[in-house]
């Protein structure tokens, strides 16, 4: 994150002159694919001085924490804002996928709690799901939940590729019927009881760091902090995959041909509708990533575990980063800087003692913010380019 | 070749889609439970249909100028706790308190227009941002906690005249206002005229920007009046009230025929599509489906009406084609 | 007669490029005045200044004396002056009577004053014996009524002057009828109207004066007595053609490259039928309305065709665009902004657009970017793009002919068999213009057939092996190189299936 030399990245502006005024590296600054990275890092040492804790390992372990699973839901959306598309269901994908890991894998489960569920006695009972105490179940679980989760993507590609009707009212109804199913299956309950090993996906570390005893008695009695941790591994390798996938692929071209012009690049013979299916697919498997995460590390399969505000969240993440709603200009870098910043946002307001109606607010404010500041930079670019 | 027939069948259909899917929907309920078609429950159908049918009429205003809004669940918690606030610490009484509401509404649609007209900023970032503001701003001023109207509200709110429940009053006369406005005055002829062609509108010499303030101003009153008017029967305002409400209105707005792209749909929308969805959720209480299940029919109905609007656009696409010969 | 409407040394020029130079010219009122000119002979920039849509660069306009600098079309509404577009500018979910009162509604108590407006609108559509309904919704229209709609609009705000953009391209004879008999009672009311047509013969019958325009300047302008549709055209064409077009390097070759056999869509084509050789370039001409972007279009596969076959190199042409590309079409359309160009990105990216699955290495086709750094670079100096770095310039940066040079270079890439090329040098100055030319020519030389549509007969004449004329969604005929005359393939054009002198009587 402390990326020490970024200056010398700021890349393909070459066109100013050799000695830039002030005012050109300002518009440099604020035009670089850093910008919002700069931004975090101003804010975040601005506020250590009025906010000691925000600087502890144990709050910096947190924050990269909370990243993880909201960077793979946001890496999913980035590719559906890039061909001019929003994604309402990513939530929804959440809590269903999270249900359906849960109920394969978990080893006991209460009547109490579940026995009026559709799915007590058919798939879960006291012992279990049917993949509970099996070799390798828990890899099955999760390409079930992938599966699942790949079909609700199609589905939502399929209507709006092809009916041509629009991704915010298809993926609201998705949104809406997906999470009512996901309720329906549960009765509104948790599956709890998850093995271990599907739990180390969302807790589990490789890394972590010794900060040794503690003055206080406090538990634990030694600070270990996570540095590397599962999440993190796998956080991170959706996010290089989907780069790749974004740069360095003919998919990838495809995805920003549509989004900039979706008539030319129909005529220009790109198979538009197949590469919306895939996206659609894509951001709904991301959001079954993301499940996976935010499951495990709440220990239970939650059917409302995206609802409320996850979906400002995740657009707010992707839009600050400076992926457009208008199609054709996404990355996924931005998009990680962009969860940095909200992660890191959230996380002050926390540390201030807001309420989380307060944390909204000042949120809502910052994606006004933050689409204000795309409106100027499309200006200044235009402006740049005539 | 049967080209032509299908043709007409889709013609059909995309006209008159709705009402067919409304007609199927009284059927199947009727034949399952006869109660359903009896005049006392169609009577608490349309009661409880005023509150996200007043919002909708409000929505079909911001859907007609192809824009949206998804502020308008926190508005509904919004404007009326302002009138809690007017009404308990000032005593301005209901009267009082409706009027307050209502302009806490205009405000709050007045700052969504101003980011949206002034500023430029899509519609759905700045609803979406605002549905959050509006409803932390209320959290702030209850401390997240539930708000208690004084009593003299539920008198109003369970009171009826002539034997018509105020909710349906106030459903009837918002709807009826709603759609002289429309059809009626040179600012609801304008918002068809913007959502038909915005750029043809601006050429025309239409003022677009206020145009498009007006309608946003409009569904934010039109939010807080339905939420005020609910919270009348209850008597109480929760921090989660509204929460959500802002598809349910939307839903019902499109529903009823108002399409997403603009310049289509009329006050009556709103009427119809609010009616419908409450027609189905009462219905299938009495068919006793599980209460869990319910969202995803309703949210199948939907699909059905986005999917005959997306066929009505099309349709439309396909008959602005140039003709270069009498064919 | 007193001058309505004057323009002193007007000038307009887009990106340095003139489209209107030095034009001086004065407009009597009462008169109508016929406007005519090739395509981009300046025709719609002096309209649109005149009409506030545009701002002159330098000169000025008077109107009925006073200096006249409309900043916006409303400006030009205020003055009194009234552009019917050829796009309509009406709105299809209101009624008549809504669209011409749309920015003014007459209120009685905040509602409108529905009476007044009727009666107002139905005066104004009997004076333009229109019978119908003023409540009727301009979206149950057919195209004639809503023009004269448009004029209603017009009347209604007491314009002076009428302009009208080639009203006739989307009427059936018998609503042009109407039309004319329209402008007729325009006239004798005193009215002052511009007509701009390429349809001479109707320009001939109506006006009082013809002005002629080429490249943006005043060629000839007279009473219309004095012209025949032979002189106009004479007019229109005007100075000698050498050093303008390339020498043909190559002969079209004897193989049948693509054929079209009985294309036929209701409304817009009616048995259309045609071959292309190998190494050919046959030219399509026509004009506005007559049906060749459309036919282009439905042979590319991006309109419907009800009946009618096609073959490429033998091989029935079915199936969507791309199938359609994968069998070797190409095809660069006429409005390159919209659908020929992504206007943001970068030039590679346009250059590598149609052929960037073969940049792919399976089996999750990553780009090979080494090899398509290299091949779009070649393209660029291949097809002499003055650009600066191609990965991060966007399209919108360049000029119109490098635009166009752009997409030509992106379908290049395929090394397509047919390139359908719809108005390829639409926007693109004299320079670039040679180059296109130059670049036709090399595609029909590697054997390449090329379907050349425009609207500038000059080009065609002065590239094509032979030309085909479309009329109303009809070929008329055809002429071989050896037969070219512009008189005969204009009045075939025109409608003409004999020869030219019929037109000139």
């Amino acid at each position: 994150m402390t990326d020490s030399g970024p200056r010398a990245t700021v890349s393909g502006r070459d066109e100013f002159p050799a000695a830039p005024s002030v005012r050109q590296r300002a518009m440099r600054l604020f035009l670089s694919d850093y910008f919002v990275l700069y931004l975090s890092l101003a804010y975040f040492l601005v506020l250590v001085p009025f906010l000691p804790t925000l600087s502890n390992p144990a709050n910096l372990a947190n924050i990269l924490s909370n990243m993880w699973p909201l960077l793979v839901v946001a890496v999913g959306q980035t590719f559906v804002l890039t061909i001019a598309g929003i994604d309402l269901s990513q939530g929804s994908v959440v809590g269903f996928t999270s249900v359906i890991g849960a109920m394969l894998l978990a080893t006991s489960a209460s009547p109490d709690v579940l026995s009026n569920a559709p799915i007590w006695g058919l798939i879960i009972d006291e012992a279990g799901g049917p993949l509970a105490n099996v070799p390798g179940g828990v890899l099955v679980a999760i390409v079930a939940m992938v599966a699942a989760g790949a079909m609700i993507g199609a589905a939502n590609g399929l209507a709006i590729a092809h009916f041509r009707m629009p991704p915010f009212m298809v993926t609201l109804v998705t949104m809406i019927v997906i999470s009512a199913f996901a309720i329906f299956l549960t009765q509104s309950e948790n599956i709890r009881n998850l093995p271990e090993s599907y739990i180390q996906l969302g807790k589990g570390d490789i890394v972590s760091v010794y900060f040794g005893e503690q003055a206080e008695s406090r538990i634990p009695r030694r600070q270990i902090h996570s540095f590397i941790t599962y999440p993190m591994l796998i956080a991170v390798s959706v996010a290089i995959l989907a780069h790749v996938l974004l740069n360095s692929t003919v998919f990838g071209r495809q995805v920003f041909a549509i989004g900039t012009n979706r008539r030319a690049a129909e005529i220009s013979g790109i198979p538009v509708r197949r590469v919306i299916v895939l996206v659609f697919t894509i951001s709904a498997i991301c959001a079954t990533i993301g499940a996976l995460l935010y499951s495990t590390r709440l220990e239970a399969g939650r059917p409302t575990l995206g609802d409320g505000n996850f979906l400002l969240d995740v657009i707010g993440a992707t839009v600050i980063g400076g992926t457009s709603l208008f199609g054709g200009k996404g990355k996924i870098i931005w998009t990680v800087f962009g969860v940095f910043f909200f992660v890191l946002l959230s996380n002050t307001l926390n540390l201030m003692n807001l309420s989380s109606f307060h944390i909204d607010m000042v949120k809502g404010a910052v994606i006004v913010a933050a689409a204000l500041l795309d409106v100027l930079r499309t200006r200044l670019i235009r402006g740049e380019a005539s | 070749m049967n080209g032509s027939a299908r043709d007409r069948a889709t013609a059909v259909l995309a006209r008159h889609g709705t009402l067919l899917l409304f007609l199927l929907i009284i059927f199947v309920f009727g034949t399952q439970v006869p109660a359903f078609i009896g005049p006392e429950n169609l009577g608490n159908i349309i009661k409880q249909a005023s509150f996200i049918g007043i919002a909708a009429v409000g929505m079909v205003f911001v859907l007609l100028t192809a824009g949206i809004d998804l502020s308008v669940g926190s508005v509904m918690y919004l404007g009326p706790l302002i009138a809690g606030f007017a009404m308990r610490d000032y005593g301005v009484g209901v009267a009082g308190g409706l009027v307050v509401a209502v302009a806490a509404g205009a405000v709050m649609g007045s700052i969504n227009a101003f980011l949206i007209v002034v500023l430029k900023v899509v519609p759905f970032i700045v609803t979406l941002s605002t549905l959050f503001f509006f409803r932390g701003f209320g959290a702030y001023l209850t401390s997240s906690r539930q708000f208690d109207f004084p009593e003299e509200i539920r008198t109003f709110g369970l009171s009826s005249v002539l034997g018509v429940p105020t909710p349906i009053l106030f459903f009837a006369v918002v709807a009826l206002g709603a759609h002289v406005v429309l059809s009626r005055t040179a600012f609801g002829r304008q918002v068809y005229a913007i959502g038909n062609d915005e750029a043809a509108a601006a050429k025309a010499g239409i003022r677009v920007g206020r145009v498009k303030a007006g309608v946003y101003v409009t569904c934010s009153s039109l939010a807080a009046l339905a939420g005020f008017v609910l919270i009348a029967q209850i008597g109480r305002l929760d921090t989660g009230f509204g929460e959500g409400r802002e598809f349910d209105v939307i839903a019902a707005a499109v529903l009823g025929g108002a399409s997403l792209f603009g310049g289509v749909g009329t006050a009556f929308s709103a009427v119809i599509g609010a009616t419908m969805i409450q027609a189905v959720k009462i219905g299938l209480v009495f068919t006793g489906i599980n209460l869990y299940l319910q969202p995803m029919l309703q949210g199948l109905i939907i699909f059905a009406a986005v999917f005959l609007d997306s066929l009505r656009a099309s349709r439309l696409e396909m008959l602005r084609r140039r003709f270069i010969r009498p064919r | 007669m007193t001058t309505l409407l004057s323009f002193q040394d007007l000038r307009k020029e887009y990106f340095g490029v003139p489209a209107v130079r030095d034009l001086t010219l004065d407009i009597r009122a009462g008169d109508v005045v016929g406007v005519i000119g090739e395509n981009g002979a300046g025709k719609s920039t002096l309209m649109n200044m005149v009409g506030g849509v545009v701002q002159p660069t330098d000169g000025e306009m008077r109107w009925q004396g006073e200096p006249y600098r409309p900043r916006s079309p409303g400006d030009a509404t205020a003055r009194g002056i009234a552009f019917i577009h050829q796009e309509l500018n009406l709105f299809t979910n209101l009624t008549i009577a809504e669209n011409i009162f749309v920015d003014q509604f007459p209120s009685r108590f905040g509602m409108i004053d529905r009476p007044a407006m009727r009666q107002r609108t139905a005066d104004l559509l009997q004076q333009l014996a229109l019978d119908v309904s003023p409540d009727t919704d301009v979206d149950s229209l057919a195209p004639g009524e809503r023009q004269l709609v448009e004029i209603a609009k017009a009347l209604h705000r007491d314009a002076e002057l009428i302009i009208f953009d080639e009203p006739t391209t989307s009427l059936t004879p018998r609503e042009t009828a109407r039309l004319f008999e329209t402008i007729e009672r325009l006239k004798a009311d005193g009215k002052t109207i511009l007509y701009i047509s390429h349809i001479l013969g109707d320009v001939k019958r109506l006006s009082d004066a013809i002005v002629v325009l080429r490249d943006g300047e005043l060629v000839e302008q007279g009473a219309a007595a004095d012209f025949d549709v032979p002189a106009m055209i004479t007019a229109m064409i005007g100075r000698a053609l050498g050093g303008l077009y390339p020498e043909r390097t190559s002969e079209p070759r004897d193989d049948v490259l693509f054929s079209a056999r009985g294309l036929t869509q209701p409304g817009i084509l009616e048995d259309v039928s045609f071959d292309i050789r190998a190494g050919e370039i046959l030219g399509l001409f026509g004009l506005m309305g007559s049906g060749r972007s459309e036919m282009a279009r439905i042979v590319f596969g991006l309109d419907p065709l009800e009946r009618g076959t096609l073959a490429l190199q033998g091989r029935p042409l079915t199936g969507g665009v791309r199938q359609r590309i994968a069998s070797g079409l190409a095809f660069v359309t006429e409005d390159r902004r919209a659908e020929g160009l992504l206007m943001d990105a970068a030039i590679a990216d346009n250059l590598s657009l149609v052929a960037i699955e073969e940049f792919g290495r399976t089996p999750l086709a990553f780009l090979d970017k080494t090899r398509l750094a290299r091949r779009t670079g070649q393209m660029q100096a291949d097809m002499l793009i003055k650009a600066g770095d191609i990965r991060t310039q966007p399209a919108r940066a360049l000029s119109g002919g490098n635009q166009q040079k752009v997409v030509i270079g992106k379908w290049l890439m395929r090394h397509p068999a047919l390139f359908i090329l719809d108005e390829p040098t639409r926007g693109v100055d004299v320079g670039a213009k040679f180059e296109i030319y130059a670049l036709a020519d090399r595609l029909a030389a590697a054997g390449s057939g090329v379907l050349f549509i425009s609207s500038e007969l000059e080009e065609l004449t002065g590239m094509c092996d032979r030309i085909m004329v479309m009329n109303r969604g009809e070929v008329m005929g055809g002429f071989d190189r050896a037969a070219f005359s512009d008189r005969d393939i204009l009045a075939m054009a025109f409608g003409k299936r004999v020869p030219a002198d019929e037109v000139a009587a």
